[in-house]
């Protein structure tokens, strides 16, 4: 027990530790968002000081871009579960490290949708008010009461299985099945409430006819699912860009495609190399001694310099190593860059994966300093596998590396795709409903499509939604958002115009006419916006540093094999460690 | 860890934590920052009777110390036996706003911002629709030609969508008929503002002011004690009288005799009658089920 919470602080402490370290590019990114946090930290300190009078809200128009913003992070939070989907239920390889990142957007989405309701309180020193059991806690009557349970509960939920699955990785074992998959399912349906009891928080005011139609639950839920996959898409290429090296520094990569192995000193495998490699395998003495002579017919040790590259990706043979002593990088090309995709060690194998399946390799590897390698067969490793300790472990660390190939982005494009059709759908629904019956209940649409009594503030603003998510329903519907440029475009237009459409565009016009009729308009002020402002750059900051954790945890850098066994080493070794490529 | 990284992680640490304080700095322009004591304070219906003396006697403290004047706040429970209802004539009424600032002084409502709980629509002849109505109507004199004039407050609703969206129960119906709120407990989320049909509620978006002469000093806990920033407040059909006997302010300042107050569970009382006896008889927005206790009525 208590070695369990040592280990468990020492994890907490190096991904602490990793954090706060990379180039001068990394310190500059987070130096900026920090000056930002600051600056709407001051600007919430004066409204905090002389209350909302400092921002654009008033008695006629109570909610503004605070709570604009909440309800489409809140979509974006709940996006999430659209990841997890694939994975868990359809075992999908290409999006399986997706769904962590995924799980941690969700994680900086519902802190930053708790920020957001947090300076919309009047007086957010009373929160504890809303604390079930010590305030008085109105459940289930208000949807508000409700949306404080959805919220916070998400937010635990995806903390737990983002740590565990993490943890798992980082100690090298395969997560247990009902430590997660549970709450897995529990967050799949959770997802779908926190968004819908969103929802629930507009339609269910019967005195605000623009909000009080049933449409917005569903319509909720297809721009949550259009606008959260597309952030994603552009977030993991980020990733991939960063954690990529540029080309020419794996040049190893490119030359002497006819040369290979010509570097290496190989000898034949004796048991004495088999019992160095179960030193850091112990699985391998469950296999019987006879097992274990007979896979030494064709094994071959290697010894490789640092940089001297053991396998190609693309090519195809069926030999499967295993690392005796030294370390070996795997290194993924995507789109022209290279990118690291898993970094192992002494009793870890590399090349199994296609190997076994006599696929193509998806990866090249090299060594990364003076390493030794066993090299076996595809059947050899077949015979190992057939005992069941050994084969576990084998299995394990076979998902152990991290991908975000294209072929995944384009799995997220096609949920991006499906949800823009049904969001343009849902949102003609409406718009026949409100003109076409024209009853007094049109004043809000009117209103916000075509300017009432002359005001018309938001008309240009849900025109320029309006014509950005058309124009990217369009080219996701064409091939030509295949390529990775016009998705990126495509991506970033869904984004804008979900979250104008989402935000001030079912927001701000529910309040416009007040129940009494008077036209009063609402445009935030400066303070108000660098509140915004600060909350945006709390959340990309939460989320650069949950991606700088765990990105060399699922690349293998950030492992217990690489913890410090004596003295913890320098910050600088730690940071040649993850930056190393 | 070497001289050099100590240095530069100890200058990194110290300039981020002076930036930190310095963004912090507009927290010293607040004026009332909340002691332990108001930030503890219990929940109005979870206070023993001797909580409320406490409590009481502080806020007369405070406002004596604010407003140079020792007030008379009163914890005025409901009633048995009655419910109040009120009506209002649109025959009558001229659209004087007197009402809108009798309600002002007596409730002590914000000056500066103007904070009114009353609003008076300047409706054209023959259409209860709202939308058509005027808000800031500013003629010469009223009444004018063609046009009726609808004051709407707080309709203190059988069904009050306010009470039912609060998420920590900070407002709430009592038994003869009055939604109040408790502004030591109202978290100031405004989702009842969004939630009211009748736009009856108001928020203190900054902190209220009062001039010194103009506080009236006759309080009551629910009611019309000053209030503070962020938090809602609205027409309570002046608890402070109502419950003491007294005519709401607005009714006693009408020059016409437009409104009318009184204990609908009282068959003599003015109000039975009224709704007894007219033929027709208006409650605002009927179609969403709030079932208001204020009923407009016509000289028919």
């Amino acid at each position: 027990m208590i070695t369990a919470v040592r280990n468990y602080l020492v994890f907490l402490r190096r991904c602490a530790r990793i954090a706060f370290v990379g180039d001068w590019r990394y310190y500059t990114w987070i130096g900026v968002l920090f000056a930002v946090c600051l600056i709407g930290l001051n600007a919430y300190a004066k409204q905090f000081a002389h209350g909302l009078v400092v921002t654009g809200m008033s008695d006629e128009v109570s909610w503004g871009v605070y709570i604009a913003n909440f309800t489409f992070l809140v979509g974006v939070a709940a996006a999430a579960v659209m990841m997890v989907i694939p994975v868990y239920i359809y075992d999908n390889e290409e999006l399986h490290d997706l769904v962590i990142f995924g799980e941690l957007l969700a994680v900086a989405a519902i802190l930053m949708c708790l920020a957001f309701v947090t300076v919309d309180l009047g007086r957010p020193d009373r929160f504890w008010h809303l604390i079930p059991g010590i305030g008085q806690f109105n459940f289930p009557a208000s949807m508000l009461s409700w949306d404080v349970i959805v919220l916070n509960g998400y937010l635990v939920l995806n903390v737990h299985i983002c740590g565990y699955l993490l943890y798992c990785r980082y100690r090298g074992r395969k997560p247990s099945k009902w430590f997660y998959i549970p709450f897995v399912f529990i967050a799949i349906v959770w997802a779908i409430s926190i968004h819908t009891v969103t929802a629930f928080l507009y339609v269910g005011l019967g005195g605000r006819p623009f909000w009080n139609s049933a449409i917005v639950g569903p319509r909720f839920l297809a721009s949550a699912f259009t606008a959260g996959p597309a952030l994603i898409i552009l977030a993991m290429q980020v990733v991939r860009r960063v954690t990529a090296a540029a080309p020419e520094s794996s040049s190893a990569l490119h030359n002497g495609e006819h040369s290979e192995e010509h570097h290496f000193s190989s000898r034949p495998a004796t048991s004495e190399d088999l019992a160095i490699l179960a030193r850091h395998l112990p699985e391998l003495a469950s296999v019987p001694l006879q097992v274990r002579e007979s896979i030494l017919e064709g094994a071959v040790v290697l010894e490789a310099e640092a940089g001297d590259v053991f396998l190609r990706q693309g090519e195809t043979d069926n030999r499967a190593f295993f690392i005796l002593a030294g370390r070996v990088v795997v290194k993924r090309e995507e789109s022209g860059r290279f990118r690291v995709t898993r970094s192992v060690g002494p009793g870890e194998q590399f090349g199994e994966t296609s190997a076994l399946a006599g696929t193509p390799r998806a990866a090249s590897a090299m060594a990364e300093e003076q390493a030794t390698v066993l090299r076996l067969p595809a059947d050899s490793v077949r015979k190992l596998m057939k005992t069941p300790r050994l084969d576990k472990v084998i299995r394990a660390r076979m998902s152990e590396r991290l991908m975000i190939t294209d072929r995944g982005l384009m799995v997220l494009r096609s949920i991006v795709q499906v949800s823009m059709l049904i969001n343009v759908f849902l949102l003609l629904n409406e718009v026949f409903k409100e003109f076409y019956t024209r009853t007094s209940h049109v004043a809000s649409a009117q209103y916000l499509f075509l300017g009432l009594h002359g005001h018309h503030a938001l008309v240009p603003w849900i025109w320029t939604a309006i014509a950005f998510n058309l124009t990217a329903m369009f080219l996701l519907v064409l091939p030509l958002s295949r390529s990775l440029k016009w998705l990126n475009v495509t991506c970033v237009l869904c984004i804008l115009g979900i979250w104008i459409e989402k935000g001030m565009g079912l927001v701000i016009p529910g309040f416009i006419p007040t129940p009494l009729g008077a036209m009063v308009e609402y445009s935030p002020s400066l303070n108000e916006t660098l509140v915004c402002l600060g909350i945006w750059a709390f959340g990309l900051l939460c989320y650069t540093l949950f991606l700088r954790m765990s990105v060399p945890i699922l690349q293998g850098r950030l492992s217990k094999a690489n913890e410090p066994t004596t003295k913890p080493r320098q910050p600088s070794a730690i940071l040649h460690a993850v930056t190393a490529r | 860890m070497d001289r050099r990284s100590f240095l530069r992680t100890s200058a990194v640490l110290t300039s981020g934590l002076a930036a930190l304080a310095a963004s912090l700095s507009p927290l010293f322009e607040m004026q009332d920052f909340p002691t332990a004591e108001k930030f503890l304070q219990k929940y109005y219906k979870e206070m023993t009777p001797d909580d409320m003396a406490k409590v009481v006697k502080r806020i007369e403290n405070e406002v004596e110390r604010q407003y140079g004047m020792r007030p008379h706040v009163r914890d005025l429970k409901p009633m048995d036996g009655v419910e109040f209802v009120y009506c209002l004539n649109l025959t009558r009424c001229i659209g004087c706003r007197k009402c809108v600032h009798a309600c002002v002084k007596e409730n002590n409502q914000s000056r500066n911002p103007e904070i009114q709980y009353i609003r008076v629509l300047k409706m054209p002849h023959g259409s209860m629709d709202m939308e058509k109505g005027e808000h800031n109507y500013a003629p010469e004199s009223v009444p004018e030609k063609g046009f009726f004039y609808m004051p709407v407050q707080c309709q203190q609703c059988k069904n009050p969508p306010c009470v039912k969206v609060c998420p920590v129960h900070a407002t709430w119906q009592e038994t003869d008929g009055i939604t109040v709120i408790d502004y030591d407990w109202c978290i100031g989320c405004r989702y009842c503002e969004a939630a009211c049909p009748y736009w009856a509620r108001r928020f203190n978006f900054t902190k209220p002011e009062i001039p010194k002469d103009k506080l009236n000093p006759e309080m009551a806990y629910l009611g019309n004690r000053p209030r503070r920033q962020g938090v809602m407040e609205k027409c309570h059909f002046c608890i402070q009288r109502t419950r003491a006997g007294k005519y709401p302010a607005c009714l006693e300042v009408c020059p016409v005799g437009a409104r009318k107050f009184g204990n609908i569970l009282d068959p003599n009382s003015e109000v039975s009658y009224i709704l007894r006896t007219k033929r027709v008889f208006i409650q605002l927005k009927e179609e969403l089920g709030t079932s208001p206790r204020f009923f407009y009525y016509f000289d028919v």
